[in-house]
């Protein structure tokens, strides 16, 4: 027998993630919904012996068809065929929780539990709820939580297995609406009346969409009733919204306000007024233009000393181990070619996945940190105003400083940004950020070139680089599908994490980030190590890398620079760091490589360095939060850009004549 | 009487009965579930010169981006 399906729905933030731990324990699995860049949690939960399958759904506050969020969310309730659908309601603000209730409810449902969670923050907000009576008004039945202290569970775990087993005869209320909207739900219900749609989805649903216009039904309609048949219902629509003076959506949206609060009236009461002032107290000062960004530094501060602090040693050690294992290892190995893939190819290779592991997860034990205090939402208030400006959603700003280490997690951390196209965004502009591996390059070329200046002559890189991004960030967004600059987020109550649910959450997502930008950064790894040994080893001008860098060297003759640098450069592709000791193996010393060059060609290699190419490691990252197409486009396009201002400035130089 | 006025214009401490929203289906459908409809009573907590206006509605407290804010219509109370 097929293991029955428990889904979990619920507004963000509800704790749902608690929840879904408290049931699965350690069995659950983190991946994405098919196609789409969702995230999608499993796991198993046992009952006395009897196995279930958890299904975590997005979190949202909705079920329409605007977001993949929601439409992966509604998808499922839809046709997924959940035995238990789990609503997960925070008693803290009942009245827009049950908006998402209701829907679903309106979707035909009959097998929901709602979960009451955080009634000890109500209980502490002098919200009184009775949930047996909730539980006759809304015609389901309603297991009031403490998640967080586990306190019940067992009652949710009982009524769950009693749903799954149709032991419980459900009767969801459904709301009803002023009779013009419920005449105008019966005429569109007569006019699908006799379609296969019918017995596949509830009517009411249906009719209720089409007269929110939503798209996904209307395309299901249209592929039923023809062009046709959909003309006559939505015209339909406009004449009598035309007739009333008022949009459907909008007369629908009030009533159910005005049903859910006719309803909370039998089961909630409220001690005291509502507001902490607190809350109020403490916004004031985190979304304040001033205070705000100087509290918001000195965070930032202590997430970067955190995560590189303790974060970069690691990754060191990590990637030392490899190197002495594989050092250990060579001499065993007696074919020579085997040893030269083994040991530099894949342990190397490896060694580096495996090496971002700890900057990964230490990255999402803070933001995960941020986001679950309440802070991560403050942060895109501040900024949100600034930000926008350049196509850039306000919690950009978390990737773009944190970029300054690592793109790598910095890509990662573009996961918390809700909205697709703000999240593609972010994510494509952040490897022009200059990281820590750039900057040696940056630093060993300003004090090797402009010994005098060099401070400056890194800052102008820095500065080129922040404006590329940022001009680049308001180029993308005019390209990317989608609406974006819609900003409304809610502002949680600021709440102390769970350490538990934190570690396992940062432990289940930087797993998921080695599978899936490791294969990347190995087959890139193993690429550039056979182009450097085959058909010789590098240094003897024979091996294919060499050539390569010949075939583009009438190239980079365009910003004045040599084949050399763009063997340097396709080494740099494996880590930045490697521009610089590729040209040690080429040029042999530094006062080689200062010979060699003059101060402008050495800017221009600066610059193109910053900007030329994400690290293979970034490309995997990137690859592991959109997909492939993503990631080659935000590389074609670093190319591009780099080249450009690479002849830009060669040529600029030249005609200032600084070339000398 | 009683004006009615854009969400942008209140001051912070002061409520209003949301009347209508302006804009296209997909801009109402993003407010409605985030407990902004007709008929909803909102409080602005804080307003700042260039950022997001920040109210409560329904028991939660929302931050309302500018131009958001500018197509909320509410009637002052
Ligand atoms: N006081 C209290 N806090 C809770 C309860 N349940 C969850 N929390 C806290 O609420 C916060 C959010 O919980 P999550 O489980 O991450 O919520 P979620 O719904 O998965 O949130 P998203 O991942 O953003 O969709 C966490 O800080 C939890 O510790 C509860 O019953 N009482």
């Amino acid at each position: 027998m097929a293991m029955k399906i428990v889904a979990l729905a619920g507004n963000p933030n509800v704790g749902k993630t608690t929840i879904f731990n408290a049931l699965t324990g350690m069995k659950q699995h983190v991946g994405n919904w098919p196609g789409v860049t969702v995230e999608k949690k499993e796991g198993i939960f046992e009952y006395e012996g009897e196995r279930f399958l958890v299904v975590d759904l997005p979190g949202t506050y909705s079920l329409t068809a605007h977001s993949i969020d929601e439409l992966v969310a509604r998808n499922f309730l839809l046709n997924g065929n959940p035995d238990v659908v789990v609503n997960v309601v925070d008693a803290t603000s009942i009245l827009r929780n049950l908006y998402l209730t209701l829907e679903i409810f309106e979707m035909g449902l009959k097998n929901v539990v709602v979960a009451l969670n955080k009634i000890d923050l109500a209980e502490k907000k002098g919200i009184k709820i009775d949930a047996k009576k909730m539980s006759k008004v809304l015609g389901v039945p309603v297991v009031p939580l403490d998640a967080k202290d586990g306190i019940g569970m067992k009652e949710l775990k009982d009524v769950i297995v009693a749903v799954a087993h149709g032991e419980v005869e459900e009767t969801p209320i459904i709301p009803t609406y002023e009779p013009a909207v419920e005449r105008e739900i019966e005429h569109i219900s007569k006019c699908l009346e006799g379609t296969k749609l019918v017995s596949k989805y509830p009517v009411r649903w249906l009719a209720l969409k089409l007269l929110q216009r939503d798209e996904e039904v209307m395309k299901l309609v249209e592929r039923h009733l023809g062009q046709e048949g959909l003309d006559r219902v939505m015209t339909h629509i406009n004449e009598v919204e035309e007739r009333y003076g008022k949009a459907m959506d909008l007369v629908i949206a009030g009533q159910k306000y005005e049903f859910i609060d006719g309803l909370t009236h039998e089961f909630m009461s409220y001690g005291r007024a509502g507001g902490e002032p607190f809350t109020d107290q403490l916004d004031r000062l985190l979304v304040h233009p001033v205070y705000g960004f100087v509290v918001m530094a000195i965070v930032f501060y202590f997430v970067f000393k955190f995560i590189f602090v303790f974060g970069l040693p690691i990754q060191n050690w990590l990637a030392e181990a490899f190197t002495d294992f594989g050092n250990w290892l060579a001499p065993h190995i007696a074919s020579e070619a085997l040893r030269g893939l083994l040991v530099d190819g894949i342990i190397g290779g490896v060694g580096m996945v495996l090496s971002f592991f700890p900057l990964v997860f230490l990255l999402f034990l803070a933001l995960s940190f941020l986001e679950d205090l309440g802070y991560m939402a403050r942060i895109a208030v501040l900024m949100e105003g600034i930000l926008r400006k350049f196509g850039l959603p306000g919690k950009a700003v978390i990737p773009l400083i944190l970029g300054l280490g690592c793109n790598v997690p910095a890509v990662m951390a573009t996961r918390t940004i809700e909205d697709e196209k703000d999240r593609l965004v972010t994510m494509f502009v952040n490897p022009f950020v200059p990281c820590s591996a750039r900057l040696s390059v940056i630093s060993f070329l300003a004090g090797l070139f402009f010994p005098k200046e060099s401070a400056l002559v890194a800052a102008s890189i820095y500065a080129l680089a922040f404006t590329v991004a940022i001009l680049s960030a308001w180029l993308v967004s005019h390209f990317v599908k989608g609406e974006s600059g819609l900003f409304v987020i809610e502002l949680p109550e600021y709440l102390v994490p769970s350490g538990k649910a934190l570690l396992l959450h940062s432990w289940e997502r930087s797993k998921e980030f080695v599978r899936k930008a490791g294969t990347v950064i190995l087959v890139g790894a193993l690429l550039i190590w056979y182009l450097s040994n085959y058909p010789v080893p590098i240094g003897t001008g024979g091996s294919y890398a060499e050539k390569l860098g010949h075939l583009f060297g009438p190239y980079m003759g365009l910003m004045g620079l040599d084949w050399k640098a763009a063997v340097s450069l396709l080494f740099g592709i494996i880590a930045k760091e490697n521009v610089i000791s590729t040209y040690g193996v080429l040029y042999g010393t530094a006062a080689a490589i200062r010979s060699a060059m003059t101060p402008l060609q050495a800017y221009v290699l600066m610059a193109v360095t910053t900007l030329y190419i994400p690290c293979i490691a970034t490309i995997g990252a990137i690859r592991a939060e959109s997909n492939w197409k993503w990631a080659a486009l935000a590389t074609a396009y670093m190319i591009t850009v780099a080249s450009i201002v690479g002849i830009l400035i060669w040529h600029v130089g030249l005609l200032l004549g600084w070339g000398a | 009487m009683n004006m009615i006025v854009p969400l942008s214009e209140l001051r912070p401490g002061e409520s209003g009965v949301v009347i209508n929203l302006q804009g296209g289906p997909n801009f109402r459908s993003k407010l409605y579930p985030m407990g902004l409809a007709p008929g909803v009573i909102i409080r602005v907590l804080d307003r700042f010169q260039f950022g997001p206006v920040i109210i409560e509605a329904g028991g939660t407290r929302l931050a309302v981006g500018k131009n958001m804010a500018a197509k909320i219509m509410v009637r002052k109370l």
